[in-house]
């Protein structure tokens, strides 16, 4: 049905080995294969932004692409944005000082997203802010906390 | 929502890939950016024995600037275009397009070849006389925009044929540029769009999208934006024989009305740029 | 921090649940991955009604990987009872795991496959034949009360609830004879929950112990284990539910539909481990739907605008199989129609009518037309008496002089402050400013600004429902001293882990880094009501303290005894229990426990050794909340596209256990009520197919579509142990109003006119159309 194929992925910093079906998806590797399951579904078709991830330094949608085709590829998922002892990072730390989460389902999505977006633009404006996180669906802030959040972490990096 | 089975091939140089499409026929698809075809392929709305991902391609890639002209390697990265001076318009239609995660994966030959009808790059395509490289086994071709689009996702690309560059003639001298769109959020597909290039004087052209199987050209709306007949005159005209489908997003008399405000804010928009 | 902040109550403590799930360590049912589970697929009938002629599964079984392909023969008759609760009857919608001879909504589930992974349980979902001869389809709910045909055969009528509250003579006198007698028929449009994680269960039946743990993306998990019990015949003491991180539900989970009730089911007839994840496509279509409403309102009124009677007559539309009930409130939209307003008289019949469309189900604030109907008649009111709608507001308020008022249905309304909030929402968004404002925008440029308001009491926490009004808090302290609260909630956002802390430190006297809340497990957890219903802070924050006030007594007690002190005149305060005014004589709280537990000989005599206790809290049966709600908006009049500038929430919650996590609480809402009016819209064509199947049809608000919400918050504490209220479904109920309402308001610059949403382009222009504008 599928053709399988062998792939070497850097996944947070970390080199796997592993052999993939050409049509499981990137989000369904890190979760299932790597056991990285902070990465979640919210819709598998591209709207939600829930699966962002950085695949050589760009956040994508990681459910719109084939893990066959990271072979090779710098992958971060969210639990390869803070410190390695659990410490949060500055963008972490403003998400939780703003109460930028309420489920957190789709935090992960946000965190990778607005961690893209300072290391591109470390001094937003609120327009781009708002720009920048339109690709990522939250159902329980109404976005307040997450656009203070951003706020509060361009400060911090700035 | 898991995609069908398919056989995933992951050529290295175009020839190779271009051997596969003659090989496999309607049963392979070329995979570029994905962001169109992926969630087609996982809503299973469409499926194919074959997927040519066309991502490790190296000549594929790239822009230049030959003879008046800014040369797209299909391959290329949407929001590469964000910082393309020499075309306007490719700079200002791009951060419409979705968003930021998007334009980091989609591509520009991938949007011209899936050639949605709300989508910009077409629009685009058209208004600037594009040309369209083509490659197949076979040889070369090099289509004109206007002879590319052929209806909703449907070009006049032959089946073993991959998109390879698109050509976008620059405009030297004084020149005015508008895109405007309405869509219901940011970054949505255009409830209706248009794109406006002008010279006054010399040339004009408005090509609208999200209002018909493809994007569509106004020569009527052209020649009187030349003429210098008020925006609201040239919207009108560029409507005039528009019929737009329904659906649940708006209906077709909406999308007319909103597609004269486009116009009309794009020629508006060019004259101005242009210190006409 | 508010006027009445304590320690830990009072203020916004930053939530303990964030550490997890921003380093994407929370645990969401989809992530449990236990050895030798098996995925499942539904296939679902695509043709609204109709019967099955054939059904056809030997190729799908036939697929490599596939391990069972379960249709109704294979499971219903081993069903119990798929009731998702026996709190409220769904007056006999028959509830079967699996579609038998007929389908009775696109989305209806026919198969269940079970195979190694997803993928291949779609790929064999589409090799199950299926051919189903259409009938037509009852899709529309005014039409579906007289219909001949019946979306539930076994039924005699499509009416399933039918609650009149008749008119009086006086008031038929009212309605008849007064001044002025406005009527207007309002419709609220199909939108649906939408939590970011769709649902899910991952179920383990072991056949060796007979027992079943089921993981679920639930808000309720006793509840659930409850429902499972039923269906599968197992007993309840071999059933353990687990929800330790849930994606949002607004609802939806709150209780347990048939497609996780039939994965458990399957669990157990095949005695394997089962996973089912939704996925969108089946969350927009088959989980629950909500807010399809339409109500014919009729207020009489005296000439100087004063309210002297109403009348509701609502109709809400409850799918095929609603859940809880008819799934919306039926009665209490006309029991609450009249909402924080004088009015001398007012009856109501309210109706809820099955149709072959997705279940209704809980969505926050479920009754909350009352409000939409209510609030959007006021401003029809007004413009009739030609008053202000703030104006006409304030004449007719329910004013703290008037309290406790009884309202019309019976209802009694007390500690609420809705002229308050009136107020104080009108002066933050400097309400007058803005119509001097609004028309010199309008004379000058001809732009269309409009001002809205969405005036509302909450009926929160009510007591009166069984189980719902009841909690129970386990509140225990190890031999070294740190607590654990145990609790039946379903916490998913609200923070419970946090706020719950808050409390019990409070009440304890401990730091709160030494408390620990346990939920979401009815292994370890006292039976509950779940999360929902607005009613956290005060059930379970009650019972908290009440468990919370025997532990501290019996450790003042021991340190008395310790100290030789007369219990009264000791305090606890940072983990020390000290002589109040003598902080030398102290012992620590620590050395209290290790005591009870391990060195019991130096307890007073008689007591037992230990340190835990167990309280229950039954609500009163309502603890009233209340909001004001108002907004700017600016109606594009070239595109139709409404754009909310300023949004403003003046509410009393009574006393806020956190402040940061209300507003968060009533800034979803807003939102979802935003997208609710201005764009979410689910859509069915007239054979009952959904097009909106999709995040690209059904559109929800991102970050560019909300302004920023600006709050004013009012205490006025309840009669309830904290003073709290509840609050979580407030901010879903006044906003869509509030915005309709500002939109009416700009539109009638102009003289168009709306009564029904979705307010997109489509609307608004064909609204300016008929106006001529």
């Amino acid at each position: 049905m599928s053709s399988q194929h062998d792939i070497v992925v850097s996944v947070n910093g970390e080199r796997r080995h592993a052999r993939v079906d050409a049509r499981v998806t990137l989000a369904d590797f890190v979760r299932e294969q790597c056991g990285l399951t902070g990465t979640h579904l919210g819709c598998e078709h591209g709207v939600c932004g829930a699966c962002t991830v950085l695949v050589d330094g760009d956040a994508v949608r990681s459910c719109l692409l084939f893990a066959v085709q990271a072979d090779g590829a710098e992958v971060t998922t969210v639990e390869g944005i803070g410190g390695p002892d659990g410490a949060l990072s500055p963008v972490q730390e403003a998400f939780r000082a703003e109460h930028g989460l309420q489920c957190g389902f789709c935090t992960p999505g946000f965190v990778v997203t607005v961690t893209a977006l300072l290391a591109e633009n470390p001094a937003p404006s609120d327009a781009e802010i708002r720009e920048a996180l339109s690709g990522n669906i939250c159902r329980c802030t109404g976005y307040q906390g997450i656009v203070r959040a951003v706020r509060r972490a361009a400060g911090t990096s700035a | 929502m898991k995609p069908a089975g398919f056989a995933y091939h992951a050529p290295d140089d175009l020839d190779h890939a271009l051997d596969l499409l003659a090989e496999l026929g309607d049963d392979a698809k070329v995979l570029a950016g994905g962001q169109s075809l992926v969630p087609i392929l996982a809503l299973r709305l469409a499926r194919f024995d074959h997927l040519v991902d066309l991502n490790r391609i190296g000549v594929l890639r790239g822009v230049e600037r030959a003879d008046g002209a800014l040369v797209v390697r299909a391959m290329t990265r949407q929001r590469a275009m964000e910082r393309v001076d020499d075309v306007p318009l490719l700079a200002r239609a791009t951060p419409l397009i979705g968003h930021f995660q998007i334009r980091n994966r989609g591509t520009v030959g991938g949007s011209l070849a899936h050639a949605d009808p709300a989508s910009e790059y077409p629009a685009v395509a058209l208004a600037l006389d594009a040309d369209l490289e083509l490659a197949s086994r076979r040889g070369r071709r090099s289509v004109p925009a206007s002879e590319f689009f052929q209806s909703t996702w449907t070009t006049t690309a032959d089946p073993d044929e991959v998109l390879v560059a698109a050509r976008f003639p620059r405009w030297e001298g004084r020149a005015g540029f508008a895109v405007e769109e309405v869509a219901r959020r940011h970054g949505d597909f255009a409830l209706a769009g248009a794109v406006c290039a002008y010279e006054p004087g010399a040339r004009a052209a408005i090509a609208l999208f999200g209002v018909a199987p493809t994007a569509v050209r106004a020569p009527a709306a052209e020649k009187a934006m030349l003429a210098g007949v008020p925006a609201d005159e040239v919207a009108h005209e560029a409507v005039r024989d528009l019929q737009p489908a329904d659906d649940v997003h708006a209906s077709s008399a909406t999308r007319v009305r909103l597609a004269r405000a486009v116009v009309r804010r794009a020629v508006t928009g060019a004259r101005e740029e242009a210190g006409a | 921090m508010t006027a009445t902040a304590g320690r830990f109550v009072g203020q916004s403590v930053l939530r303990r649940e964030d550490a997890r799930l921003l380093t994407g360590r929370g645990r969401y049912v989809d992530d449990v991955m236990l050895p030798g589970m098996l995925h499942c697929a539904f296939v679902r009938s695509d043709i609204a009604r109709g019967t099955v002629t054939r059904l056809d599964v030997a190729a799908a079984c036939a697929l490599d990987g596939v391990v069972a392909v379960l249709t109704a023969a294979d499971l219903n008759a081993h069903a119990g009872s798929m009731q998702p609760t026996l709190l409220l009857n769904a007056n006999g919608a028959p509830l079967r795991p699996l579609a038998e001879r007929d389908v009775r909504f696109v989305g209806d589930p026919i198969a269940l496959v079970v195979a190694q992974s997803r993928y291949l349980a779609e790929d064999a979902a589409e090799l199950v034949e299926v051919e189903i001869e259409p009938l037509p389809a009852i899709v529309d709910v005014e039409r579906a009360v007289d219909a001949p045909d019946r979306v539930h055969p076994e039924l005699g009528s499509n009416v399933g609830d039918d609650v009149p509250f008749p008119r009086s003579e006086a008031l038929e006198a009212a309605l008849r004879d007064s001044p002025l007698v406005v009527t207007e028929t309002f419709r609220q449009h199909r939108q649906t929950n939408v939590p970011m994680e769709t649902r899910g269960i991952v179920a383990a039946y072991d056949p060796a112990s007979a027992e079943l743990h089921a993981w679920m993306s639930t808000q309720n998990p006793h509840e659930a284990r409850l429902a499972i019990s039923r269906v599968t015949g197992l007993p309840a003491n071999r059933i353990r539910v687990t929800a330790r991180d849930v994606g949002g539900g607004f609802g939806q989970k709150f209780f347990t539909f048939r497609d996780e009730l039939t994965v458990a089911l399957a669990a157990r007839r095949l005695g394997r481990t089962l996973k089912w994840i939704e996925d969108r496509r089946e969350n927009l279509i088959a989980a629950n739907h909500a807010r399809v409403d339409v109500a014919t309102c009729t207020l009489a009124l005296d000439d100087d605008g004063r309210l002297l009677g109403a009348y509701v007559d609502h109709l809400e539309d409850a799918g095929a199989y609603p859940t809880g009930g008819m799934g919306g409130a039926g009665a209490l939209v006309g029991m609450l129609f009249t909402g924080p307003y004088k009015v001398p008289q007012a009856a109501f019949r309210s109706r809820a009518v099955f149709t072959n469309t997705c279940a209704r189900g809980a969505y926050r604030g479920p009754w909350m037309f009352e409000t939409v109907a209510r609030e959007q008649m006021a401003d029809v009111a007004a413009r009739a008496v030609g008053l202000d709608p703030l104006e006409w507001r304030r004449r007719n308020v329910v004013r703290a002089g008037d309290l406790p008022y009884t309202l019309p249905s019976g209802m009694p309304l007390d500690n609420v402050t809705a002229a308050e909030t009136l107020e104080q929402a009108a002066e933050i968004i400097g309400y007058d400013a803005f119509r001097v404002e609004q028309r010199r925008v309008f004379e000058s440029e001809g732009r269309l600004l409009g001002i809205g308001l969405g005036l509302y009491v909450e009926p929160t926490s009510m007591g009166a429902m069984d189980p719902l009004g009841t909690d129970t808090a386990i509140v225990r302290v190890a031999p070294t001293g740190e607590v654990t609260v145990a609790l039946g909630t379903g916490s998913h956002g609200q923070g419970i882990e946090t706020t719950m802390a808050q409390v019990v430190a409070e009440e304890l006297g401990v730091d709160i880094d030494d408390v620990v809340v346990v939920q979401g497990d009815t292994a370890s957890t006292p039976f509950g009501r779940g999360t929902g219903g607005s009613g956290t802070a005060v059930i379970a924050g009650s019972a908290c303290r009440a468990a919370s006030e025997a532990v501290r007594a019996k450790v003042v007690e021991i340190a008395a005894h310790l100290m030789e002190a007369a219990p009264g005149d000791l305090e606890i305060v940072d983990g020390v229990v000290s002589v109040k005014g003598t902080p030398a004589r102290s012992v620590p709280w620590k050395e209290v426990a290790r005591i009870a537990h391990l060195d019991t000989a130096r307890l007073p005599a008689g007591m037992a050794p230990g340190l835990e206790a167990t309280a229950s809290y039954q609500a009163p049966p309502i603890t009233w909340s209340n909001a004001c709600h108002a907004c700017t908006v600016e109606v594009d009049r070239t595109t139709g596209l409404v754009r909310v500038l300023r949004y403003v929430v003046s509410e009393d919650c009574g006393v806020m256990i956190n402040p940061m996590v209300v507003e968060g609480q009533i800034a979803g809402g807003v939102v979802q009520g935003l997208g609710g009016t201005l764009l979410e819209h689910v859509v069915y064509d007239a054979d009952g197919n959904p097009l909106t199947t999709t995040f690209m049809d059904y559109l929800v608000p991102t970050a560019t579509e909300v302004p920023e919400i600006e709050y004013g918050h009012i205490e006025t504490p309840s009669p309830t142990p904290g003073g709290h209220k509840g609050m979580g479904e407030g901010g879903a109920i006044g906003s869509p109003p509030c915005i309709f309402n500002a939109v009416a308001d700009a539109l009638a610059l102009v003289g168009a006119r709306i009564d029904r949403t979705p307010l997109g382009p489509d609307a608004i222009l064909t609204a300016l159309d008929t106006a001529g504008a």
